[in-house]
């Protein structure tokens, strides 16, 4: 009996004893594999705690094993990563929030394209913070000030300087003009109408017959108009041949044209038998000496 | 005459108070002869300890998956789930998994030392200890403060890892929170001293049960409803002690449990 007892109690005792070591390293650790440790510095980390996880590209890849504030004022994070991943070299390190209760993460971003991996132990550099509640909340704040500026301009304008009133009563004005155009349209619908009626009339009273014999004379017309213009061509043809022969030098018209010594002695020549003229008219007997008998 | 009264029961709570200051002395005094006592302790360490495992660990499986089916409830939505973890954790651990075990065992384990010992001293057995030159003090109560103050702590570990693990089991099959949202949280903020703190708490625990029983066992008059009076008077007494103990150890150690 005593030895059972004794038995019971030191099993129960080391069973407990397991549990105890066994949980709390696996809570610490993640497991009993230690994983390793890398490390980066913040200039500000409210809220990281031991425990929070680390996420590279959104995966959790291990957590915050010890947060301390170095001396020179920043906070040293260390973090054990599961053996079982790597972090690329140039990946940044961030303090995220975590939900919208203050928790928070920290995010790992790799850098693209990336050829190798950081060695372990080594020390992560600190990316661009995302923005944080604080500033979200104060950009929220600005927004309402401009927002308010803008309803403060705008009460101003449309009811303290009355700019409402004025609205009204352009809305009013343009009631009316709406009615009087309306007023107008219907006019005009209704002349529109006569004028149709009176254009069906007309159109109904013109002979169709007329019409295509006119038609025909019309095309018969322009049949001989065009045999006309082609004849014209031709004409105009032989003329510009005879111009060209003309300016081409060739001929008495073209020597008559081209050479002004001819011309001239043509000229003189005409003198000469408008002279000769004058005189045969005066004296004819210089001439003619006509003698019969 | 209200004043001779007052003074009266002042005087008699200042002498309740230096017999048990005489009870506890004559304990440490027992503690250099582990002949008497180390047989004996053993024997109690069974007691209180192995027969009292299935108790705790049915009382340890239902707080833990209570605690985390209503935990799961409390939030509104939005809220991450991983914090169902993280207050399961917590609640187990730093409070309820020590207070819960001590209070199930000071009915369990308290009332049946008292019940022992009181009979013993009704049926003049503890004179006969005197007699034969034993001490009674090192002989009943010692082991079984000792007994105590191993046993309440690993109940303790075994209750919280119960009770972790059935408020686990329980989210997984009785709600939306899966796996990695609960480890998460239970791995948040968690820092080792959070177990020694459930530890202090526990042996606190397990010596007021073992103290405030055995005495009031020991100091039993009367006959059998001596006896009945004694047990009920000592489950009251070490139950609040119980919760004085667990605000004393809560003020002391708390700023120290913050990750």
């Amino acid at each position: 009996m005593k030895r059972r007892d004794e038995l019971l109690v030191g099993l129960l005792l080391i069973v407990a004893a397991f549990v105890a070591i066994g949980g709390t390293l696996w809570l610490v650790r993640g497991g009993l594999s230690a994983g390793y440790p890398m490390y980066t510095r913040f200039a500000w980390g409210a809220g990281l705690k031991v425990g929070q996880p680390v996420l590279l590209a959104g995966v959790n890849i291990g957590s915050v094993d010890q947060v301390e504030l170095d001396p020179k004022g920043t906070i040293l994070v260390t973090l054990r990563i599961n053996s079982s991943y790597q972090v690329p070299a140039g990946t940044t390190a961030t303090v995220q929030a975590n939900g919208i209760f203050g928790d928070q993460l920290i995010a790992l971003t790799p850098a693209r394209n990336f050829t190798s991996f950081m060695s372990r132990g080594d020390s992560i550099p600190v990316g661009k913070p995302a923005a944080s509640t604080a500033d979200l909340i104060a950009g929220a704040d600005s927004i309402e000030k401009d927002v308010a500026a803008i309803l403060s301009t705008s009460r101003k304008q449309f009811v303290d300087d009355g700019g409402l009133a004025d609205v009204r009563r352009t809305i009013a004005d343009m009631s009316r003009l709406v009615t009087q155009l309306s007023r107008v349209a219907t006019e005009q619908s209704a002349q529109l109408t006569s004028t149709q009626g009176q254009l069906r009339r007309v159109l109904a009273s013109v002979d169709s017959m007329v019409v295509d014999s006119t038609l025909k004379n019309v095309r018969t017309t322009s049949a001989n108009v065009a045999s006309l213009t082609g004849e014209l061509s031709k004409t105009n043809a032989q003329l510009a041949r005879v111009l060209a022969r003309v300016d081409s030098g060739g001929g008495s018209a073209a020597l008559l044209m081209n050479d002004p010594a001819l011309y001239k002695q043509v000229v003189q020549l005409l003198a000469r038998v408008d002279t000769l003229t004058i005189d045969f008219k005066k004296n004819p007997r210089k001439y003619i000496n006509l003698e019969i008998f | 005459m209200p004043i001779r009264a007052t003074l009266r029961t002042a005087a008699g709570v200042v002498r309740d108070v230096g017999r048990r200051v005489y009870f506890a002395r004559d304990m440490m005094r027992a503690l250099t002869e582990p002949s008497l006592w180390a047989r004996e302790t053993i024997r109690q360490m069974r007691g209180i300890g192995v027969d009292s495992l299935p108790l705790t660990v049915i009382v340890a499986a239902f707080l833990g998956g209570v605690t985390a089916f209503q935990t799961r409830y409390q939030l509104f939505p939005g809220v991450q789930l991983s914090v169902v973890g993280l207050i399961s954790r917590q609640s187990i651990v730093l409070e309820l998994g020590p207070l819960l075990t001590a209070l199930v065992l000071t009915g369990r384990v308290g009332a049946r030392m008292t019940a022992e010992i009181g009979t013993m001293r009704v049926t003049e057995q503890i004179d006969a200890l005197e007699t034969l030159a034993y001490d009674p003090v090192g002989f009943l109560a010692l082991p079984r403060l000792i007994a105590a103050l191993v046993m309440l702590p690993t109940l303790v570990l075994i209750a919280n890892a119960t009770a972790i693990m059935s408020a686990w089991g329980i989210l997984l099959v009785a709600t939306d929170v899966r796996s990695s949202d609960f480890i998460e949280g239970l791995r948040l903020a968690f820092i080792p001293f959070q177990v020694v703190y459930s530890l202090i708490k526990a042996t606190a625990f397990g010596g007021a049960i073992a103290f405030v029983c055995s005495y009031q066992g020991y100091v039993t008059e009367a006959g059998a409803e001596g006896v009945g009076r004694s047990t009920a008077l000592a489950v009251v007494i070490a139950s609040v002690s119980i919760l004085v103990l667990d605000a004393i150890v809560a003020g002391l150690f708390a700023p120290y449990i913050q990750a």
